[in-house]
């Protein structure tokens, strides 16, 4: 990746180690506690996957046929694909953010995690518009139930995903964060990237399978 | 340099709280916090057991005595809910887990005190809003609050969501924060195997808290979505599935039954070699069978469903999973009466409760063992004889653990002994009680008699023995009973008048009785290092660095020092 001056890895490494033995301790330990909640957030996702399959495979048709006779339509798979382009984007942008942080261009820092929160805003958007024209609602069937359901657990997943990086944006540049000790910025990509997987499984399952 | 600068990052010491509120109320120390899950806790176990002895006393007569079915059935699902999530699990993870397992593994505190505060502050209001929809409708599907019963409950089964929503996320932090607690902040020289049984114990608790706990919460969402905003997923009504709740809730509730029992088995590991003055046997067993334990247990949540028109197919992988965890339960249980063999052993009333746990339990595993195979699961499933079953295994089992660590623990907590008298009373009383409660429901239920029915008139008729058997467990409950204000007493009188402890009355090994009683707030001055198993009652410790003037070792120059607790952490 052609990204100026990102080739010093020995002086990053050599940056993050040189905190002094509390911060690394602690640090140490929010990473742990970090993963450990995204991993109970994969459960909380992972159940209602399980749920959805479930309900998908106690009936003979998918989409489901109403009481009244139709058959519900599918999802536009179309558009959706484009929004996941959306976000899929700003995990990349995430990535050239943190990379540039680490190697103390703060500038393109800057402009990498603005475009991040605006990938994420206009992902929100796009998903507003998705509920808003959709042919099913939410309390209408097992299928709108898991689509909604999951799919809005998501959108709120990126909404505080999105408060979350315009927090650091703003204490990235209020000096919060030193070079060496950036561990917020961490866990915000992270959580972004997280984010991003689970949209992965839930394109899949919703637009694909 | 490095070891100068590590050093200094272990005698790191905050200043204790000076306010009431930051001391008594908004505490981030872990100690406080144990008392305050405690001190909740058992108001509950007060209000729970109370539920209890109606239930009984309803039971008197074939026809019911005090009250109407739709009040029994609110009765028995508060009295169900509120002894899981609002009494043991609080009890055994957030009092014992928090007091000890920091001490145990000679840190100051847990991971992350603050969250350690709200995951507390969360415990009493969703204990209070569990209780209070009694007064809007009281939840009346019994603690498992099966759909579509539980779709079409009173208004109270909603709040009943929410109060054990909430639970779930105290108890998800709670073992968010043990398990970082003891990756990374154990005392130098404390590696994997060194580490006390309880803490293992804890740790198994923690992971199962951690992750199954999420998938009630997931469930309870649902369940709160379906009856609020009418989102089918489990009302067959709506192409939903009520064995799919089955599925979630018993996908936690499962591994609960072991975030209840593990604690406890901790406990006992630590009463036993301590009271038999001989090192455990079979420590790396012990240990390893709880990981085990954790995680076999999440595999066997089906065997709650064999009469729930599961697949045929599914039921035999769940019958034999279920029964391989009798193996790692076995091994524990072994290694417990190998302790004993030959030890010098004192009955104090710790060990008291200590040793009969291991009966009262391994009775309760047994008929487990009859629930799990899948042709006598048909029979008994729905009877009296699972409520046996499982009272011997969360009274007889976790009850039994939980009184054993309270008389063991509370002279470190208070500096106080209890009164050994009153708590071999207590125990005498308990012990005969449960028994007497318990005992005589396995052959009701093995006779056919229905759990959770607020009469038996047509099982009278058909079971001669229904109201004698019936009143006999009433008379017992009321025995045991008795037994909570005795103990309350106790405690209360022992903190005036009871014997001064010292650091360690018990003359244990573990570390937490290497510090005064009670522990001050930073706990240790000098992080001790850790040379080898607390187990060992012979001389010398196997710890340096310790504060108490019992240390037989010189106090060691910092150039000696271990490099902490980082490059432990670092090598796991």
């Amino acid at each position: 990746m052609a990204i100026a001056g990102l080739a010093d890895h020995d002086a990053v490494a050599a940056r993050y180690k040189s905190v002094d033995p509390v911060y690394e301790q602690t640090r140490d330990m929010r990473l742990l506690g970090f993963v450990f909640f995204l991993l109970s957030d994969v459960v909380l996702f992972s159940m209602f996957i399980f749920a959805y399959l479930y309900l998908r495979s106690s009936v003979p048709n998918w989409p489901p046929i109403t009481a009244s006779g139709h058959r519900l339509p599918r999802f536009d798979t179309a558009f959706a694909a484009w929004n996941s382009i959306v976000l899929f984007g700003s995990g990349v942008t995430m990535h050239f953010a943190m990379e540039n942080w680490k190697h103390l261009n703060r500038e393109k820092f800057n402009f990498w995690l603005v475009s991040t929160i605006g990938l994420g805003i206009a992902f929100l958007l796009g998903q507003a518009y998705e509920y808003h024209n959709a042919a099913i609602s939410w309390a209408g069937s097992t299928m709108g139930a898991s689509f909604f359901t999951l799919t809005g657990m998501h959108g709120f997943h990126v909404f505080l995903g999105v408060l979350y990086l315009v927090v650091l944006l703003v204490q990235a540049n209020r000096g919060v964060y030193t070079p060496s000790k950036y561990f917020g910025l961490t866990a915000g990509t992270l959580y972004w990237h997280f984010v991003d997987v689970i949209w992965v499984a839930l394109f899949y399952l919703f637009y694909l399978m | 340099m490095a070891t100068d600068a590590l050093h200094s990052a272990h005698d790191h010491i905050h200043p204790a709280p000076e306010g009431f509120i930051s001391k008594y109320v908004f505490s981030i120390d872990h100690k406080v916090i144990a008392i305050q899950y405690f001190m909740t806790g058992f108001l509950f176990f007060g209000i729970a057991g109370l539920l209890a002895e109606l239930v009984r006393i309803q039971l008197l007569v074939p026809k019911g005595l005090i009250m109407s079915s739709s009040v029994y059935n609110g009765v028995y699902t508060l009295h169900g809910s509120a002894m899981v999530w609002m009494v043991i699990i609080p009890l055994v993870t957030g009092a014992f887990g928090n007091f000890v397992m920091p001490l145990q593994i000679g840190a100051r505190d847990v991971a992350f005190p603050w969250l350690n505060m709200v995951s507390f502050w969360i415990f009493p209001v969703a204990g209070a809003i569990l209780f209070y929809s009694a007064l809007i409708g009281a939840p009346d599907a019994g603690w498992t609050e099966y759909p579509p019963i539980s779709l079409q409950g009173p208004p109270g089964t909603t709040m009943w969501c929410v109060a054990i929503f909430l639970i779930g996320i105290s108890s998800t932090m709670t073992g968010l924060n043990f398990m970082v607690t003891i990756i990374k902040m154990r005392a130098p020289g404390m590696t994997w195997t060194r580490m006390p049984l309880f803490t293992w114990a804890t740790y198994a608790t923690a992971l199962m808290n951690m992750v199954a706990t999420v998938a009630l919460s997931a469930a309870l969402a649902a369940l709160f979505m379906e009856r609020v905003f009418g989102v089918p997923f489990y009302d067959p009504a709506h192409g939903g599935s009520p064995v799919l709740w089955q599925h979630m809730f018993w996908f936690y509730s499962h591994p609960a039954v072991y975030i209840m029992i593990l604690p406890a088995f901790g406990i006992v590991s630590e009463v036993l070699p301590t009271f038999s003055r001989k090192p455990i046997f079979g420590y790396k067993m012990i240990a390893f069978s709880s990981m085990a334990i954790a995680l076999l247990g999440f595999a066997v949540w089906a065997h709650h469903m064999f009469t729930s028109g599961m697949a045929p197919w599914l039921q035999l992988p769940f019958m034999i999973i279920t029964m391989v965890i009798a193996v790692p339960t076995g091994v524990k249980i072994f290694s417990w009466t190998a302790t004993l063999w030959g030890g010098r052993i004192h009955f104090s009333a710790a060990m008291l409760f200590a040793t009969a746990f291991i009966a009262t339990f391994t009775f309760g595993g047994l008929t487990g063992f009859f629930l799990a195979s899948v042709p006598a699961d048909l029979h008994e499933h729905g009877t009296y004889f699972v409520v046996g079953h499982f009272h011997y295994v969360l009274f007889g089992g976790s009850v039994m653990g939980i009184m054993a660590g309270l008389y063991y623990w509370w002279p470190k907590a208070t500096g106080r002994l209890m009164s050994e008298k009153l708590g071999k009373l207590h125990f005498w009383m308990t012990f005969i009680g449960m028994n007497g409660t318990f005992l005589p429901m396995h052959w009701l239920g093995l006779q056919g008699m229905p759990r959770r029915y607020a009469t038996y008139e047509t099982f009278a008729h058909a079971y001669p023995g229904a109201q004698l058997w019936n009143d006999v467990a009433t008379y017992s409950s009321f025995i045991m009973a008795l037994g909570l204000p005795l103990v309350i007493f106790n405690m209360i009188w022992s903190l005036k008048h009871g014997k001064r402890a010292g650091a360690n009355p018990w003359g244990a090994r573990t570390l937490e009785w290497m510090i005064a009683s009670p522990p001050p707030y930073y706990n240790f001055k000098h992080i001790p290092q850790v040379l080898g198993l607390p187990y060992d009652f012979s001389e010398p410790l196997p710890y340096r660095n310790l504060d108490h003037k019992t240390d037989p070792y010189p106090a060691p120059s910092p150039a000696t020092l271990s490099p902490g607790p980082l490059t432990v952490g670092a090598g796991v």
